[in-house]
C-alpha cells in the first residue's frame, strides 16, 4: 500500500501502509506513530502558525492546527494518545538570498512551530532532518516506524 | 476578488496579455541564444495549492527554478522552469560550455539568473506599458532541486489569502539547426489584489 500526501494534508493508516509526501521544501513533513498499535499519521504542512481569526483554509496547511488535528484523528483510529512519537522533516530554504524577509525564513519558522507544538502536547521529537536548502521526499513506513528521508542530488535516503 | 469567479472573457483576457507579455520576452532569449524561439497557447489554471507541483510535472522531478518577485503597482511572483536537460543546452549555447551533463557552477548560476532577469523584465515591462502601471522584477534567486520544493516558495504568499492558486504558463521553446530544443515553464503567479488590478486595467472586471 503506498499513500500520497499533498499539501495541506494530513492522512492516518495503520501498519503496513507507507506514507509519503513529495518535494519539500520550505514545508515540513510531521509523522507521527504508537508503536504498539502501529497506528500513524503524516502530514504536509505549509505555514506555522494558524492565524487566530478568520483562518482560511483547511488545518493541515497550518504546523500548529495540523499536528492538533493530526493527534485527535490518531486516538481516533485507535492510537495510545501517551505512545505516541514524532520525527520531522523539510523546513529548507530553497532560494538563498541575503536578505532575511519573512518568506525566507519560513521553513526555519515551520520547523520552530513543529518542535514547540509537539512539546505542547508531550509528544516526544525522536528523529529529525530540518534545514538547509535542498527538497525533500520523505516516506513513513507504519510497521516499523522508520522515516527514509530522500534528498535530491543524492542516492541513499537519511534514515531517522 | 476570488479566483473562482472569474469567468470565460476575463480568463481570456489574462491569456492575452501574457501571451504579449511573453512575445517580448522569447524575442529576448531569441536574441540572447540565436535561436528562434517559438512560444505555446498561455495556459490559465485555477487549482488548489496543493495541486500546483503536479502541475509543473511533478513534485520530485529535479528542475533548474529561478523565482522573481513582482515589485510596483502590483504584486506577485514569476517562476520559470527549466528541465535539467534544457537547462543543459540553454548554457551550452550560452557560455559554450561543453560539459556531458549540467555544471550548476558560479558562471552558470549567474547566467541562467541572467536569464531570468531578461526574461522577466521583458515580460513585465510589456505587460506594465499595456496596462499602463510600473511592474519591475526583484533580483532573481536560483536553485536546482525538485520543483515540488521550490514551488513550496512561492505557495506561501498564496496560501495566506486563501487555498487557491492562479497560474499562468506559458512553454516555450527554441529550435535549431541541431536538433537540441531548449523547453522552459514561465509562470505568473498574481497575488489575489494584482489580479483585480490587472482585471480592472484590462476593463474586464465585473461591476
Amino acid at each position: 500500500m503506498n499513500d500520497r500526501v499533498c499539501i495541506s494534508q494530513v492522512l492516518i493508516d495503520r501498519a503496513p501502509a507507507i506514507l509519503k509526501a513529495y518535494g519539500l521544501g520550505s514545508c515540513i513533513a510531521v509523522a507521527i506513530r504508537d508503536p504498539m498499535s502501529k497506528v500513524g499519521g503524516l502530514g504536509h504542512m505549509l505555514l506555522p502558525l494558524r492565524p487566530g481569526n478568520n483562518a482560511l483554509g483547511s488545518e493541515g496547511k497550518y504546523v500548529d492546527a495540523g499536528i492538533s488535528q493530526m493527534i485527535d484523528q490518531l486516538v481516533l483510529f485507535g492510537a495510545n494518545r501517551q505512545g505516541l512519537v514524532a520525527k520531522i522533516a523539510g523546513g529548507a530554504n530553497m532560494f538563498e538570498t541575503t536578505d532575511q524577509t519573512l518568506i525566507n525564513s519560513i521553513g526555519a519558522r515551520n520547523a520552530k512551530s513543529a518542535r514547540k507544538t509537539l512539546e505542547r502536547l508531550g509528544i516526544p521529537l525522536v528523529g529529525e532532518e530540518i534545514g538547509g536548502n535542498r527538497g525533500r521526499t520523505v516516506e513513513f513506513d507504519l510497521a516499523t516506524g522508520v522515516l527514509l528521508v530522500y534528498c535530491a542530488h543524492e542516492n541513499e535516503p537519511i534514515s531517522l | 476578488m476570488p479566483f473562482r469567479e472569474l469567468n470565460e472573457v476575463q480568463l481570456d483576457a489574462l491569456k492575452e496579455i501574457s501571451n504579449i507579455g511573453m512575445g517580448h520576452a522569447a524575442t529576448a532569449l531569441s536574441q540572447m541564444i540565436g535561436q528562434t524561439v517559438s512560444l505555446r497557447v498561455p495556459h490559465v489554471t485555477i487549482s488548489d495549492v496543493s495541486r500546483v507541483p503536479d502541475y509543473l510535472g511533478g513534485a520530485e522531478r529535479l528542475m533548474v527554478g529561478i523565482t522573481l518577485q513582482i515589485l510596483g503597482d502590483a504584486r506577485g511572483n514569476i517562476m520559470l522552469l527549466f528541465p535539467q536537460e534544457s537547462a543543459h543546452h540553454l548554457l551550452g549555447s550560452l557560455l559554450g560550455s561543453r560539459s556531458k551533463a549540467l555544471v550548476m557552477n558560479e558562471m552558470a548560476v549567474s547566467a541562467l539568473k541572467e536569464v531570468g532577469n531578461i526574461l522577466a523584465s521583458a515580460y513585465l515591462s510589456a505587460l506594465g506599458n499595456l496596462l499602463n502601471i510600473t511592474l519591475i522584477p526583484s533580483v532573481p534567486l536560483l536553485a536546482y532541486d525538485m520543483a515540488g520544493a521550490m514551488v513550496d516558495y512561492v505557495l506561501i504568499e498564496l496560501s495566506q489569502a486563501g487555498d487557491l492558486a492562479l497560474m499562468i504558463e506559458t512553454v516555450f521553446s527554441g529550435s535549431s539547426t541541431q536538433s537540441i530544443t531548449i523547453k522552459g515553464h514561465f509562470f505568473l503567479l498574481p497575488d489575489p489584489a494584482t489580479l483585480d488590478i490587472f482585471l480592472r486595467m484590462i476593463g474586464v472586471q465585473h461591476e
